[in-house]
């Protein structure tokens, strides 16, 4: 019984916590780029004020019934692929769902984006979402390429067991170090996940007038700046989970996302960006044969 | 006796604080104020810490800013952004341009004053404005809309037929695709006969 309680509270408060630590990661994330630019930079909780904000805003113009719905879709499919990945304190549902089952999930928002986009008939919105899924085959291929090479080294899809293998001999038994070329081929392909520069050409915002968003305001945006927040909680914790070794207590895991998100914000504060078909052929040249080099390996018992 | 606050009222202060350290603001760069722009968002004076981002949509733009000269022509196109901006919003009128005209005063192309056709929230004095200036104005900005003192935007609904008439004599007739009488029901603002 009281495990069952202690279940419900988790469902409940999971994506409590995901949005809150995706709120100070966001706000992080926007200070450490000011500090870069040699600014003061906006609040450390930003992203806090920009949802209460675009919540509180009075006009809210809808485009048709499927604008609507679309953002039940993003909003969904980012918390359904959060209840599937292990956490410490939390792994009930990593049981009945495996890698495939989140990397399927995750899928979910940008089709729920294209959809609602699709109605708003705005042509940077169309250019926008062209561009997301043309991304997708770039970063999701190499992705799952490196996932593959993990599953066949231990034997096992659930990234639970996955984490529970590498905790069992420290760093030692870390994904990125057993297996270098596959931690550095997703760690780009995280780099295009996260729609960071020198990947970022899906928002683009002097470009293509922030591309998907174009048409959203208001709680609709609102919405989708909520997604994006638990979505930076998911897509780091996804990749601390399979190369960084898990996390045995929350701190350590938020330390782990800390210093990743470092990275990839380092990475992102010195880049331009790149045109849609120069990120396609980097991602297609350098992380991709990286991940078949790895999985080839392994299929040969090297790695 | 001093009023008392109700729940709803302290809730409305809580968000209303909260509310005011996000402004996204769209630039309508007509006139050459725009060049004091950059020095005011970057390294220098940095917009950002006080939550001012700039925003390159209408529909998500809080603040539009309109620097210098309206052209006859150009005011259509600033209704037309006006009106697909979402509620609440602010008009920004930057540099000496947009409240007399300015050194444009001669010009049979330009229009004269900005609000006789859009409610503006403040006008930014100057030719032009330094980002000292403007940091003060939006400052000002933020602490008006924490006190829920900054309005001007219901004043569209309100005085509607007011506007209407003022741009229709610039331009004539245009469809803006967006039902002003209509929205104004829907915020319960005024009665806007038409």
């Amino acid at each position: 019984m009281n495990s069952v309680i202690g279940l419900v509270v988790w469902i409940v408060f999971y994506p409590l916590i995901a949005f809150t630590v995706g709120v100070f990661l966001g706000g992080y994330g926007r200070k450490f780029t000011a500090r870069v630019q040699r600014r003061v930079g906006p609040s450390w909780i930003q992203p806090f004020f920009d949802v209460i904000k675009l919540m509180r805003k009075r006009t809210n113009i809808s485009h048709g019934y499927m604008h609507d719905i679309s953002l039940m879709m993003l909003v969904s499919g980012t918390m359904l692929s959060l209840y599937f990945i292990p956490v410490p304190g939390f792994h009930y549902f990593s049981q009945f769902g495996d890698f495939v089952v989140i990397i399927y999930l995750l899928l979910i928002p940008s089709l729920g984006m294209a959809l609602g986009v699709g109605e708003t008939a705005n042509p940077n919105g169309s250019i926008g979402i062209s561009r997301a899924l043309q991304m997708l085959f770039g970063y999701e291929v190499p992705f799952v390429l490196t996932f593959i090479g993990m599953a066949m080294l231990n034997g096992t899809t659930s990234m639970y067991e996955l984490v529970q293998i590498q905790q069992s001999g420290g760093i030692a038994t870390w994904g990125i170090v057993t297996h270098p070329l596959l931690g550095i081929a997703a760690l780009f392909a995280l780099q295009g996940m996260m729609n960071e520069k020198p990947f970022e050409v899906i928002i683009a915002p002097h470009e293509i007038a922030t591309g998907p968003m174009t048409e959203m305001g208001g709680k609709y945006m609102g919405m989708m700046f909520i997604q994006h927040l638990i979505n930076l909680f998911v897509e780091l914790t996804i990749y601390a989970n399979l190369f960084l070794g898990g996390a045995k207590n929350w701190f350590e895991l938020l330390f782990k996302l800390f210093v990743l998100f470092t990275l990839i914000l380092s990475v992102n504060s010195v880049f331009g960006r790149f045109r849609t078909d120069d990120a396609m052929r980097f991602m297609w040249k350098i992380p991709l044969p990286l991940a078949a080099i790895g999985v080839v390996g392994i299929m040969l018992g090297i790695g | 006796m001093e009023k008392t606050i109700t729940q709803r009222s302290a809730w409305d202060k809580v968000l209303t604080k909260l509310q005011k350290r996000s402004l996204w603001m769209l630039h309508y760069c007509t006139g050459c104020g725009a060049v004091e722009l950059p020095p005011t968002m970057t390294a220098r004076f940095d917009m950002e810490r006080f939550g001012i981002m700039p925003m390159v949509t209408p529909r998500q733009a809080d603040i539009l800013l309109i620097t210098g000269y309206l052209s006859v022509k150009t005011l259509k196109r600033v209704v037309l952004i006006y009106e697909q901006m979402q509620s609440p919003k602010y008009v920004v009128g930057f540099g000496s341009c947009t409240i007399n005209g300015g050194m444009y005063w001669n010009s049979y192309a330009t229009i004269k004053s900005l609000d006789q056709y859009i409610p503006v929230e403040f006008y930014l004095a100057g030719c032009m404005p330094r980002p000292e200036a403007i940091i003060e104005g939006f400052t000002e900005l933020i602490d008006r809309i924490g006190e829920g003192k900054a309005n001007s935007w219901e004043d569209y609904y309100k005085n509607y037929e007011f506007y209407r008439k003022n741009q229709e004599h610039v331009f004539g007739t245009i469809d803006t695709r967006t039902d002003i009488p209509d929205d104004a029901k829907y915020f319960k603002i005024g009665e806007v006969e038409k």
